[in-house]
């Protein structure tokens, strides 16, 4: 049995990796962690699990050391998102990897690409949004590394990764039930979504499809799916009504991983809140975010907020264009073999599971 | 007001719990004049440097022995659990008294064998459960006690979140060295509350994930003889409420994990909450770090003084019961996001 190192085995897609590789067979899993909190995701099974800083390329050829493939579904800050392909590849090589599978995103191409975007869609590193920016120049690097052909690479483009544990779902659904929830224009944009069990059938074919080599392949579910169809399941699961319906702002640029971010990806920092006292946490989080409160006067009559969209979902609901997976059909073999629907169902069932009707 | 005389003060183990709670602790007591921490143990040069250079005059050990030797009065045991019963025993043995982190040990069979040594050597032994010195987590017993919203008719309890203390070292997450995962690691917290403040359940069920390994999510149900019924959810997977809502014939109440002097008061036919907040006295700790530095002042004067232990391991030893009989009665969590094949593996990894 072949054994399959993953970077990012602790986050949302790879969590459902191991699941899928411990519990389905086919290979071996090893998971790659930069710290020991990491491991309590991967701690139900009895994993060979190595500690490496995926930027310590020595540290990562010794974690690497009997691997088949490497699958980098790291996540982070621009500089995390960056620096990492380097020392990936290089450790890839050094440890005689035969194929490294880089997760990418379909963000390279903007949150709204435009009609007839496909993988050869040329790429810019200017974009509004700087994740969009860090895995362009991500990309570019893995490019250029290509050109050696020390290692086989396959990059996957996928877009609205949703499943159990995905953002997507959780934030939509906290949404949803604080009534914050919106749809722009009715949320007929198109939501380029793909379950997680898909992303990993691609990701199987990606580590052994001899072609795939030295190609990139946008990933999606079969079903063409707007952000009301996304809504839906989710809102009929709260028994929630439908979201309201929002126009269009211009697009605010997010330049900078943010500092509240930033801060709370400090190790130990949730353990450390309870001692700092409320009122100067409250402090903090305002003058962190710029004082972006105006000051209202007391003579004011009370009512609900207005509700708007995050600049991220501003511009990811203005989407007219369905990414293809026309070539990872034809050249990988790509089927998705979840429905949207059972997805979804799949989906909104892990919500009782991770508890989100419990008393808050 | 300080003691007259210092007592001699050991730590043992120099991970992120003694890092991030002891040391000030420690210290504050230190310039109280209550202590001197004359010792500090670990394992690791490194992790003994770094809290040594902390707590300044502590002599410093790699090995335990030597540490024992140093004739320590009382003894901080914040080792990881495996270490708990052995490092204890040795510590009473030699005429310590001691504070134990929780978990109080790995098993039932461990802390009863720590029992018998603290009532051999006639040595105190209490349980670091310092939630019991929590303002808040004092008025829900006396409430519950006195029955003020009626007799509590259910209760609904969740802690956890994707796992952040910044472990020092795997032992935490492999089977062979942690005995349990969230359900021993949270769950002797919050079980410990739960039976301070309804005693013992009558029944249990219990099922987790745990698929060849440790634990991440958990969820039990508890009755009670008096009819009161109870749910329990552990993560460190995924952020939970981390409330524990306690309803009552006539009202509610609910404590945010954490809150060291904060409860939330709710009457059943208003819709309007109040959070209140626990005034300061001279009797009580005032909030989270108080609450620390309130349970070693409390085993200082039990070492020095006649003083009783608030937690003592016969106290500590009720929680690590219950959850060694939810392991006993534990069926694998359902996930509905597997495939039926995927189902029928992890049953099979779980047995």
């Amino acid at each position: 049995m072949s054994t399959i190192a993953i970077i990012g085995a602790a986050g949302f897609v790879g969590t459902r990796l191991v699941e899928v590789f411990c519990l389905g067979g086919g290979a071996q899993a090893r998971p790659v962690v930069r710290q020991f909190k990491s491991l309590a995701r991967l701690s139900r099974f009895q994993l060979d699990c190595r500690m490496a800083d995926a930027r310590n390329e020595a540290a990562l050829t010794n974690a690497f050391e009997g691997c088949d493939a490497v699958v980098n579904a790291a996540v982070g800050d621009p500089r995390m998102i960056e620096g990492i392909i380097e020392p990936v590849w290089k450790a890839c090589v050094a440890a005689r990897v035969r194929r490294l599978v880089y997760l990418s995103s379909g963000s390279v191409h903007g949150q709204a690409p435009t009609q007839g975007t496909d993988e050869m869609t040329p790429l810019s590193d200017q974009q509004w949004y700087w994740y969009n920016n860090a895995k362009v120049r991500a990309e570019w690097k893995l490019e250029q590394l290509r050109k050696t052909r020390d290692v086989e690479s396959v990059v996957l483009r996928p877009t609205i990764v949703f499943g159990p544990r995905s953002r997507w779902v959780w934030d939509a659904a906290k949404e949803i039930a604080n009534g914050r929830a919106c749809l722009l224009e009715g949320g007929k944009g198109i939501c380029n979504t793909i379950y997680v069990d898909n992303l990993v059938n691609a990701i199987q074919l990606a580590i052994d499809k001899p072609s795939a080599a030295g190609k990139t392949f946008l990933v999606g579910d079969e079903e063409s799916v707007t952000w009301r169809d996304f809504y839906a399941p989710i809102c009929q699961h709260l028994k929630a009504a439908e979201p309201a319906s929002v126009p269009a702002r211009e697009m605010t640029a997010i330049r900078e991983f943010s500092l509240v971010e930033k801060m709370r990806g400090i190790s130990g920092m949730q353990k450390v809140l309870p001692l700092i006292p409320g009122s100067l946490k409250r402090a903090v989080k305002g003058a962190l975010s710029g004082w972006s409160e105006q000051e209202t006067l007391p003579w004011r009559l009370r009512q609900a907020g207005s509700i708007e969209l995050s600049s991220e979902m501003n511009a990811l609901q203005q989407c007219q264009w369905r990414l293809p997976y026309k070539r990872a059909a034809e050249e990988l073999g790509y089927r998705a073999p979840v429905s949207f629907e059972e997805g979804m169902r799949r989906s909104v069932a892990w919500l009782d599971f991770a508890g989100f009707s419990l008393a808050r | 007001m300080a003691a007259t005389t210092k007592v001699a003060l050991g730590v043992v183990g120099c991970g992120a719990i003694t890092e991030m709670y002891y040391v000030p602790t420690v210290r504050e007591l230190e310039r109280a004049g209550y202590v001197t921490v004359t010792a500090i143990f670990d394992p690791s040069t490194e992790r003994v440097a770094k809290i040594g250079a902390q707590l300044i005059g502590a002599k410093q050990f790699t090995d335990f022995s030597e540490f024992v030797k140093s004739a320590p009065q009382l003894a901080i045991v914040a080792s990881p659990a495996k270490f708990h019963a052995e490092q204890t025993i040795k510590l009473l043995e030699s005429g310590a008294s001691v504070l134990c982190e929780k978990p109080f040990a790995s098993n039932v069979a461990e802390a009863e064998q720590m029992l018998a040594a603290a009532t051999h050597t006639k040595r105190k032994l209490a349980v670091g459960l310092f939630r019991r010195f929590f303002p808040a987590c004092n008025l829900i017993r006396e409430y519950v006690a006195a029955e003020t919203l009626g007799k509590v008719i259910d209760f609904e309890f969740s802690e956890g979140g994707m796992f952040d203390w910044p472990a020092q070292s795997g032992s935490f997450f492999q089977k062979k060295t942690a005995q349990g995962g969230v359900f021993l690691d949270l769950g002797a917290h919050l079980l410990d509350l739960m039976l301070w403040w309804f005693g013992d359940p009558s029944s249990v069920e219990y099922s987790d994930d745990a698929m060849g390994g440790l634990e991440i999510n958990s969820v039990a149900r508890f009755e009670f003889a008096n009819g009161l019924r109870g749910r329990v959810q552990l993560s460190r997977d995924w952020e939970l409420p981390n409330k524990y809502v306690i309803r009552c014939e006539r009202g509610w109440l609910a404590w945010k994990v954490g809150e060291a002097n904060r409860v939330e008061i709710g009457a059943r036919r208003s819709s309007h909450t109040i959070l209140g907040e626990t005034l300061e006295d001279r009797s009580s700790a005032a909030n989270y770090a108080e609450s620390f530095v309130a349970q070693l002042l409390n085993c200082i004067e039990a070492t020095s003084a006649d003083v009783k232990l608030v937690v003592p391991g016969e106290e500590g030893i009720r929680s690590l019961r219950l959850i060694e009989k939810c392991y006993q009665r534990r069926k694998l969590l359902p996930m509905p996001w597997l495939t039926e094949a995927e189902m029928a593996r992890a049953r099979q990894l779980a047995v």
